[in-house]
């Protein structure tokens, strides 16, 4: 089944108690986060012909603002902070660059780094869009500029309880281009600041409106790489951060030792090029240990999984009761297919342990119906109940989660 | 948006009626290169002489010790590379404009020697606490510095600088008198310094004329070659319109001194009492603490618990035109350095704060501002982040990782 054929069936619907949140159309003060890409600033053009006071910020979260970039593809570079300017000048609103370089470097940086060290696959855009757009932002957006909502480009949607007490992220109708995954750790109350002014439109009809409105950043290409490693090459990143990279084993799937890598935080699981090995058969990297530095490889069946284990899970509304399940489809990769699955939250804490608790956070397990491939640890994990989601987490390392 | 506030004078102001009207007057006025053998550029000729006469007139100086440039920056870029050796000390301070310091710092890695003047704790030179004697003196050496701290409004202690200095041995002085200018009578006769840079952008001029006025027989070697023009010491086709009415910039500022002084410190009163105590606001205040070394109608001030961009955001929303005073275009981080030169914490030199009242502003003016400044104060101070949930969640990742 297709995701496009899914829509038609349990996906594409709204649950019961819950409607759809269309943007506010009565005049509001509201703060755009610019990147200086063509997303965010037809998301600021909507805003402005609905006849909202619109704020444009673009955000100075790191030193790659301080490069050039020719290419003009990273959304974080003194080129596309010109390129923000430009558009909030053809709009007519104010503009302004807000330094948020310590939230992002408490909230995104420093935990990517340290995920990497402790063999996992970090999220950053999750941490940044909870934390930086629609946490430290937010606070800002009120504080200077008296803004009570802050919008982004992101394709998304909200769905609100019919108690209107509740809000949950809806999928954007351009299912190819739905970015739900990557907010799922807004709460409630930030989701009822958000504003998507792109959740009901397709990739492309947002670049016919910059085209005919003639926004300078019309064509500009999408940015896909990580927005800190403008050359795409994280490992240089982690080195900077003081990573001495040590060499280690590479087992296969039967604990065979088939080789040596050049140090283990370089590998991702899902992995194939790049481990340096002549095997027959397609081997991938399925399991990275930092404590033992060890890699282990297996044939790609081998990396399918049915049961996954998840730490820092949430919902909307905050932790869930321990024992509370929650069914619905789960996605453990951005656009990645969608299983059926039930979620079931961890029955209590050792309390022994519960530095590991604290550091972690809340603990369930995913059950799927039918396996997904290569659930890395610290990939986020994403369950809706037809077009809302419900519920979100990181993958847990397996080893971790049964200690 | 109500009405405007235009509190930044000090960054520039915008061009004075009488000056547009002579622009535009003179752009119409057909003039030509000054450079050529006809009567037309004659005529321009006799127009740049007119101007250098009056400004070299006006900062105590000899025409033929004024070299017009684009920028202030370069004109102490000129006079740098025509004092310093790349093997050269070089004396400056922590608090200058982004333009010294960058020429500081470009002799630094070109391997040069650096010796900072301290700051009191009031953005002064603190002269009492720098020996030039000490770590092999300063004979020969270049001093860069500023008359004013554009910043922090301290009136630097000139003087006693250059006799301390002469007496020391020192070489060229390069005084940056552009903040200073409008608010300061500077004379080439009396300031005893090699170089002196003033330009027309902080004096209600037009950006993009600037000066270099030297003592008689310093040397001044052209950063840019060209087909002699400025005797050689600058080439390109002289600005000729720029330079008139930088000229007639000049002559109105300096006429008007004791008058706008008089006023702007009025208005600053006016601010002062509007505001109340900074300190029920969080605010320390910056600089001189009194008036006689302080910049007329100049206030600052810094937050420990908010960046200056922040500041100025959300003063520029309540319809302030206001400076952190040490302002980058892309929005760093920074920490002032004049400020941690004065003693300040990181924290505080990160929430830099600059008002600086002009001719143009009225007690309403300042009246408001004050106000505005406590409402603006008290949100940002009493602010926090919303409780998403998330930064919790994610900031406990990275707790017991190695």
């Amino acid at each position: 089944m297709t995701l496009a054929d899914a829509r038609g069936s349990v996906v594409s619907r709204l649950p019961e108690g819950w409607r759809a949140a269309p943007e506010p159309t009565s005049r509001e003060r509201v703060l755009v986060a610019l990147s200086g890409g063509v997303d965010s600033s037809v998301a600021a053009a909507l805003l402005v012909a609905a006849g909202h006071d619109v704020v444009g910020v673009w955000m100075r979260l790191h030193s790659a603002a301080d490069r050039i970039d020719g290419g003009r593809k990273s959304c974080c570079t003194l080129d596309a902070a010109d390129d923000a300017r430009r558009v909030a000048d053809l709009l007519g609103i104010p503009f302004h660059i807000q330094n948020l370089e310590q939230e992002f470097a408490d909230a995104v940086l420093e935990p990517f780094v340290a995920s990497y060290l402790d063999g996992e696959t970090p999220s950053p855009c999750v941490g940044c869009n909870t934390a930086v757009k629609f946490g430290a932002l937010v606070g800002k957006a009120a504080a200077i500029f008296k803004c009570e909502a802050v919008a982004t480009g992101h394709y998304a949607r909200r769905a609100v309880r019919d108690d209107g007490k509740a809000w949950r992220l809806r999928s954007a109708i351009d299912m190819e281009k739905d970015q739900t995954y990557f907010l799922h750790g807004l709460n409630s109350a930030a989701i009822a600041r958000a504003r998507f002014p792109l959740g009901e439109l397709t990739k492309r009809e947002v670049r016919e409106r910059a085209r005919e409105l003639s926004l300078p950043t019309a064509e500009k290409p999408e940015s896909q790489e990580i927005c800190f490693v403008p050359d795409g090459d994280y490992r240089s990143l982690l080195r900077q951060r003081g990573w001495q990279p040590t060499p280690g084993q590479i087992v296969d799937d039967t604990g065979t030792l088939v080789g040596q890598h050049a140090g283990s935080a370089g590998f991702t699981v899902g992995q194939r090029r790049g481990i340096g090995l002549a095997t027959s058969a397609p081997r991938y990297v399925s399991s990275i240990d930092p404590r033992t530095n060890r890699i282990t490889i297996a044939p790609r069946a081998a990396l399918e999984r049915d049961l996954i284990p998840l730490e820092g899970f949430a919902t909307p509304l905050g932790a869930p009761a321990p024992g509370t399940l929650l069914k619905g489809n789960a996605r453990i990769r951005h656009r990645g297919a969608l299983a059926h699955g039930t979620i079931e939250v961890s029955a209590s804490v050792d309390l022994g342990n519960a530095f590991e608790a604290v550091a972690g956070g809340v603990r369930a397990t995913l059950r799927l119906e039918t396996p997904l491939w290569a659930a890395s640890p610290g990939q986020t994990v994403v369950l809706y109940d037809g077009e809302t989601l419900v519920a979100g987490g990181r993958i847990a390392r397996e080893e971790t989660h049964r200690a | 948006m109500s009405e405007r506030i235009f509190l930044d004078g000090a960054a520039g102001l915008p061009v004075r009626a009488e000056v547009a009207a002579r622009i535009n007057a003179l752009l119409n006025a057909g003039i030509a290169n000054p450079n050529g053998g006809h009567v037309e550029a004659r005529r321009s000729r006799a127009l740049l002489d007119g101007s250098r006469d009056r400004i070299a007139a006006h900062f105590g100086a000899r025409p033929a010790d004024l070299v017009f440039t684009g920028t202030a920056s370069e004109a102490l870029a000129l006079a740098l590379g025509s004092e310093l050796r790349d093997d050269g000390l070089l004396v400056t301070t922590a608090g200058e404009h982004r333009g010294a310091r960058a020429l500081a710092a470009r002799h630094s890695t070109r391997g040069g020697s650096i010796r900072l003047i301290p700051l009191t704790s009031e953005g002064c030179w603190n002269l009492e606490a720098f020996d030039a004697a000490a770590d092999g003196g300063v004979r020969g050496a270049t001093a860069l510095l500023s008359a004013t701290s554009g910043e922090l409004g301290a009136i630097q202690p000139i003087a006693a600088f250059v006799e301390a200095w002469r007496d020391a041995g020192g070489g060229a002085i390069i005084l940056d008198g552009v903040q200073a200018s409008g608010t300061l009578p500077l004379s080439m006769r009396t300031l005893g310094v090699t170089h002196l840079v003033v330009g027309a952008a902080k004096l209600e001029g037009p950006v993009g004329i600037s000066a270099l006025i030297s003592a008689p027989g310093a040397t001044v070697r052209a950063l840019v070659p060209g087909g002699g023009q400025e005797r050689g010491r600058r080439g390109g086709t002289e600005a000729v319109i720029l330079a008139d009415a930088f000229a007639l910039a000049v002559q109105l500022a300096i006429e008007a001194i004791p008058e706008t002084s008089t006023h702007v410190r009025e208005l600053a009163k006016h601010f002062d009492t509007s505001l109340g105590d900074p300190a029920a606001y969080g605010l320390v205040v910056t600089g001189p603490r009194h008036e006689e070394t302080r910049v007329a109608g100049h206030r600052s001030y810094a937050a420990s618990w908010a960046l200056g961009d922040d500041l100025v955001a959300a003063l520029d929303h309540e319809g302030l035109a206001v400076s952190t005073g040490s302002a980058c275009l892309s929005g760093s981080r920074e920490p002032s350095e004049a400020l941690r030169a004065c003693g300040f914490d990181e924290a505080t030199a990160r929430g830099g704060l600059r008002l600086t009242f002009g001719r143009n502003n009225t007690p309403s003016d300042a009246l408001r501002a004050g106000v505005a400044l406590r409402l603006v104060a008290t949100r940002l101070r009493h602010s926090a982040a919303p409780s998403a949930r998330g930064p919790a969640v994610i900031a406990a990742r990275s707790v017991g990782t190695p």
